[in-house]
């Protein structure tokens, strides 16, 4: 699903990531760790293909997507679901309407698409506060605003950038629980970069830790939690 | 699309609002420059088309010599529509003329009015030359120019008079209206312009989730399109009205010159005509605005 070949992004003389190479397949969920400046929001956003790499390749099912032309951009990123720290919610649109964007920039305004939203929301339990503004909501609130969002695209990857950066320890686990059923129900694959070493100890998913741009470990089960602690 | 771009200009009316005035200061002045064109366009077909000359004739005058004299001036290239005025006929438009104060014309017989041949000339310039002609004819006692004007003394200034005045309108109102649109195309690319400065995060996130720039770009689109049609549609509006108010105090001046159309359908038709012209110079106007505004501030 995901595959990444020898890929390095460099910035003047210095490599934000260097000679990374792993592959995740259909419907797996992985932990990026790494400290501040390891390399992991470059990661994802050469998967947004919001960048592209220096060299090497990056492939979402089989196909390289620096090859992607400029109007097939949009396309792509809506088969991947994005959930950010700083939630990128639009403030000015109700929850509601902030998760009805995701049908709407597709083109889907269909009755059913209405019942998907109603689901989405009450799967991530906002069904009745989807009337409020993202400004009337918690932390924990909105990311789960965002979750729905991302529910209702349907994406086959999730990319999620520190996720529970801003949360409480409780609201995290609900946030990742989240994301965790989408893996079960819908064979998502689930790339989640953060520092929450908790989180990543407690679930015991494959972690891919980053060390100064290069991958320092991949390990399956979450064994070298205790080094990516320190 | 339609709701986004309705969002974006309710959440900041004072922009909203400052484009809307400028473009109706502009469709405003369109409005009020085209029918001024197009009055001093109808004043000048007047009086190219109007009986101009009039060749009174010598009491003396034999039938013979006036019916060559017409029959020479209607196969004259440079005439059309020559008329024999009798002296009965004369006093009847004296009459007319004065018909407002009867008195004037009460005890006045026919005699006292001089039969003459009217004609009309193709070009104004011509005028000169032709009355110079006409007036050595030995049945022409004397030759008139009937331009509100003046008289034949002073032809040459009455069309150069009326060109210049025709040519200071046209040139005049093209500068003006060039530098006034010119204006609202730049207020319009600022206040666009503002408008995705302070979308940026908005527009950032929907690329995000993968709107295509079509879906990003058309709500700004919108809102340059109402700017320019809102404030096309009031400048015609006020332009409408200030015509309406105008009119009478302009007939007075004008007299029987029918500078604007007389009947209703037809001043609606010719008001009908500019709203259509502006409505669509104002679809231009916003689509380039905004297409230029895009181009110089969204960069997707």
């Amino acid at each position: 699903m995901i595959k990444f070949e020898n890929v390095s992004k460099k910035y003047g003389s210095n490599f934000a990531i260097e000679d990374v190479s792993f592959e995740i397949p259909e419907g797996e969920f992985v932990f990026l760790t790494g400290h501040s400046g390891a390399g992991k929001t470059t990661l994802i956003r050469l998967l947004l293909r919001d960048i592209n790499p220096s060299c090497g390749q990056v492939l979402i099912e089989g196909r390289d997507i620096k090859t992607l032309k400029s109007r097939e951009i949009p396309a792509y990123r809506r088969k991947l679901g994005v959930i950010f720290q700083d939630f990128k919610l639009l403030l000015d649109r109700t929850v509601y309407e902030n998760v009805k964007l995701a049908t709407e920039i597709d083109g889907r305004t269909t009755s059913e698409e209405e019942e998907k939203i109603k689901k989405a929301l009450e799967g991530v339990d906002m069904l009745e506060k989807s009337n409020l503004f993202p400004r009337q909501l918690s932390g924990g609130e909105v990311q789960r605003a965002v979750i729905a969002r991302v529910l209702v695209q349907e994406p086959k990857i999730i990319l999620a950038d520190e996720p529970t950066g801003n949360l409480d320890p409780v609201t995290a686990r609900q946030i990742v629980g989240l994301l965790e059923d989408a893996v079960k129900e819908d064979k998502t694959t689930v790339l989640m970069a953060t520092h929450n070493a908790d989180i990543v100890d407690h679930l015991k998913h494959r972690v891919i830790h980053l060390e100064s741009g290069k991958v320092a470990s991949d390990d399956s089960k979450g064994k070298y939690i205790t080094r990516f602690k320190t | 699309m339609i709701n986004t771009a309705a969002k974006h200009i309710r959440r900041a009316p004072y922009q909203a609002l400052t484009a809307v005035l400028i473009m109706t200061l502009t469709f405003f002045v369109a409005t009020l420059l085209i029918v001024l064109a197009y009055s001093t366009s109808t004043l000048l077909k007047h009086y190219e088309t109007s009986p101009q000359v009039i060749a009174y004739l010598k009491s003396n005058a034999t039938t013979e010599q006036i019916t060559t004299l017409q029959r020479s001036l209607e196969s004259d290239t440079r005439v059309k529509k020559v008329s024999f005025v009798t002296r009965e006929q004369a006093m009847e438009i004296y009459k007319q003329a004065t018909a407002g104060n009867p008195l004037l014309s009460q005890y006045i017989s026919p005699n006292v009015f001089p039969a003459s041949l009217e004609f009309s000339i193709k070009n104004l310039n011509f005028a000169q030359g032709l009355i110079d002609e006409v007036t050595k004819e030995l049945a022409i006692d004397e030759v008139a120019f009937t331009a509100s004007l003046g008289s034949s003394q002073n032809l040459p200034k009455v069309v150069e008079r009326l060109t210049r005045i025709s040519n200071y309108i046209r040139i005049g109102g093209a500068a003006s209206l060039s530098f006034l649109l010119l204006s609202s195309l730049l207020v319009l690319l600022v206040i666009i312009g503002m408008r995705i400065s302070s979308r940026r995060d908005e527009i950032e996130i929907l690329q995000l989730i993968g709107a295509t720039p079509g879906f990003i770009r058309w709500p700004f689109i919108l809102e340059g399109l109402f700017y320019s049609t809102a404030g096309a549609l009031l400048g015609w509006i006020l332009g409408f009205l200030a015509v309406l108010y105008a009119s009478p105090a302009l007939s007075s001046f004008f007299a029987d010159i029918p500078f604007l159309p007389t009947d209703v359908p037809a001043l609606l038709a010719l008001l009908g005509i500019i709203l259509g012209g502006e409505l669509l110079l104002a679809i231009f106007l916003g689509a380039i605005g905004s297409l230029v505004a895009m181009k110089r501030y969204l960069k997707i």
